[in-house]
């Protein structure tokens, strides 16, 4: 009986602490989506469109998948056709923030 | 031993041949001043000084403007904006691309010579509303242009080799914010160029550079720099950052020897970081060539928060106003209202709205300000609201043409609003974003299927005679003929003549791309043409958005127009 509370108690708390690491977890991605969409209207939508809508002469950035992140940072990095390279200008945490921010708004979650 | 007779024919055919190769190969300031009046040739950005874009040629007319054709195209091999005036002289066609010149057969279409220009690709970090070039000036026998990295280089016509090339000096660069998009202008033998960049963080000027020796002659600050008239204007050291570009080309007034020139808007976009009215951005400005001298300024939109760049080229022409004929300038400025000024000393003479507008209720006469409504005052404390024009103007940088006959101005007007927003605003550094992300703003539509008409409008009313819908706004110039023809683009494509009288569509062609291009019209043998870039790009193109333009393909290309002769 004692044991059976306490298991209760035990789940109960493993349910709590989870659901508030979640939480953390989704704020800490809400920041870095907001923070993403400063550097996007910053340095890219002059080029990719308003709110990542592009009239479809450059790239729509939306199409990018979640398993395209190495190429989307060495794009970026480097300049691809004529874009140009951002190396220097964004830090390594401004590109994660833009990634967030662009998947956040991806066609394919 | 030659006879008299045959010295004198030999001389008479050196004197013709000399004659002749020095027409071929010159352009003087005189042949600058008369190109109005010399159709067989293009050589002055805007179809002459005056920036009218009229032409009296009148072969191609209401009754056959149906059976134009295309002669012959041309690939700009390049995906970009395609915004190029092409300049004619001679039977070739010298266009340019952000990237490339190219000096192109007028009759046949094909490829006389191509200079690559190129640049580092950090350049285009600075380029805010599309990687293009409008242009270049000609002049004793050069190309002139300016390149995306802030020089001037002159090209030989013949050839296109390097004849000169200056880098605009210190503090002009991509690190600062600055670029070059615009065709320079040559007004008394000086080379007159502009800047892009207000929404990176510069302070914009126009400068002079020899036209022999591009040589550089002389800046001009369009922002004063601290202790000079005007500073007070600017809080603290906003001046520094403050924008006001001139990114568009302006037009010169001989007689008076006055260039005039649009200024853009100050930066950054959040007016609240740059309490003031911000002098001499927004502006109309008339500068002597030879010194960079400004004679008289006049500001259309002070402390603007609303991005209202008032660079749209300042046409020259004689009408009738307040009573008499009048040397004026026009201007069709982006915050939507068509200004009028005495070319001699800048005197208001008539400010009137040509489309939507909300944030003022018209200009004061009297001090040449807008009467704000509450729209302004709100946006400038802070608050959220609905203003008509967008940031994107009743026109933009599309330039107007003006016939001389019906007196009417034709231009292409966007009919778009957007909610604004300015938050607190950052601290900016040179070279630093200081547009977009400065405030919050979203796209506002009276009609989806309605985003821009091509109006005539009268200049001393703003009244439009007819005005004839688009579902995108044309970001094409217009040009007018001496046979009440108006010539545009489409974004979507369509290269179309219109009727100058009713906006009645009189003949339509698909170009391969969108048309952001300025269409001239000039004669050669006794038949007339009309050439015309293709090629979608520019702000719009990349920023708006627009469903309309989803299926648009890049690609620039030069287009040459005459009535099929069969």
């Amino acid at each position: 009986m004692m044991l059976d509370r306490v298991l209760r108690i035990v789940a109960a708390a493993l349910i709590v602490g989870g659901t508030l690491t979640a939480h953390k977890s989704s704020a800490q991605d809400g920041a870095k989506i907001a923070a993403g969409e400063v550097v996007y209207n910053t340095y890219c939508a002059t080029c990719h469109g308003d709110g990542l809508v592009s009239s479809g002469q450059t790239f729509d950035l939306r199409r990018l998948e979640a398993g395209a992140r190495s190429r989307f940072e060495n794009s970026v990095l480097g300049g691809k056709g004529q874009m140009p390279p951002w190396k220097g200008v964004l830090t390594s945490e401004e590109i994660d923030q833009l990634w967030h921010y662009i998947r956040d708004n991806a066609y394919q979650k | 031993m030659m006879s008299a007779r045959q010295g004198a024919l030999l001389a008479a055919v050196i004197a013709f041949t000399a004659g002749f190769a020095a027409s071929a190969s010159s352009q003087t300031a005189e042949d600058l001043k008369n190109d109005h009046l010399t159709p067989g040739d293009v050589l002055v950005y805007g179809m002459g000084y005056s920036g009218q874009r009229y032409s009296p040629l009148t072969q191609i007319n209401k009754d056959n403007a149906a059976r134009l054709v295309p002669v012959w195209a041309y690939s700009i091999t390049d995906n970009r904006g395609a915004e190029g005036f092409p300049v004619i002289k001679d039977g070739v066609i010298y266009t340019t691309a952000h990237n490339a010149t190219m000096a192109i057969d007028a009759l046949t279409g094909s490829q006389i010579w191509r200079a690559n220009h190129e640049y580092p690709p950090e350049t285009l970090r600075v380029v805010c509303c599309g990687i293009v070039n409008r242009g270049a000036a000609i002049y004793n026998g050069k190309i002139i242009r300016a390149l995306l990295d802030n020089q001037i280089v002159a090209l030989d016509a013949k050839t296109g080799k390097e004849v000169w090339r200056t880098k605009s000096p210190a503090p002009t660069s991509t690190e600062n914010g600055y670029a070059m998009t615009g065709a320079p202008l040559v007004a008394n033998g000086v080379v007159i160029a502009g800047v892009a960049g207000a929404e990176f963080s510069h302070r914009g000027f126009l400068e002079g550079y020899d036209a022999e020796t591009g040589k550089h002659l002389w800046r001009h600050y369009n922002i004063p720099a601290q202790g000079e008239p005007g500073s007070e204007t600017w809080h603290g050291e906003s001046y520094l950052t403050g924008g006001g570009s001139s990114w568009v080309t302006g037009t010169y007034d001989p007689e008076l020897d006055l260039v005039y020139w649009g200024t853009g808007n100050p930066a950054p976009w959040n007016p609240r970081a740059r309490a003031g009215d911000n002098l001499h951005t927004n502006s109309i400005i008339a500068i002597r060539p030879k010194t960079g001298e400004r004679v008289w300024a006049f500001q259309t939109t002070p402390a603007d928060p609303f991005d209202y760049d008032g660079v749209h080229t300042p046409v020259i022409a004689t009408i009738p106003a307040q009573g008499q004929p009048r040397r004026v300038v026009i201007q069709a400025n982006r915050g939507g209202f068509l200004y009028v000024l005495d070319a001699k000393d800048g005197k208001l003479l008539a400010a009137n709205a040509y489309g939507k507008v909300n944030w003022a209720d018209g200009i004061d006469m009297r001090t040449g300000r807008p009467k704000h409504t509450q729209v302004y005052h709100d946006a400038l404390a802070g608050k959220k609201v609905t203003v008509w024009p967008s940031v994107s103007g009743v026109t933009n940088w599309q330039h107007m043409s003006f016939s001389p006959r019906t007196g009417l101005l034709y231009i292409n007007t966007l009919h778009v609003g957007m909610t604004y927003e300015a938050p607190e605003p950052p601290k900016l550094v040179p070279g630093k974003p200081s547009g977009t992300p400065t405030v919050r703003r979203t796209v506002v539509l009276d009609d989806p299927n309605v985003r821009g008409y091509l109006k005539a409008v009268d200049p001393m009313t703003g009244k439009s005679t007819w005005e004839t819908p688009y579902k995108s706004p044309n970001y094409s110039s217009t040009l007018v003929t001496a046979s009440n023809l108006v010539f545009t683009g489409t974004m979507t494509g369509e290269f179309q003549a219109l009727d100058a009288d009713t906006g009645k569509i009189l003949w339509s062609f698909q170009t391969p791309s969108g048309i952001v291009g300025q269409p001239v019209t000039w004669e050669r043998n006794g038949r007339q043409y009309v050439t015309v870039m293709s090629g979608i790009g520019g702000v719009y193109a990349l920023r708006s958005g627009d469903p309309n333009l989803k299926n648009v393909p890049a690609g620039a290309s030069l287009w040459t127009f005459a009535l099929f002769d069969k």
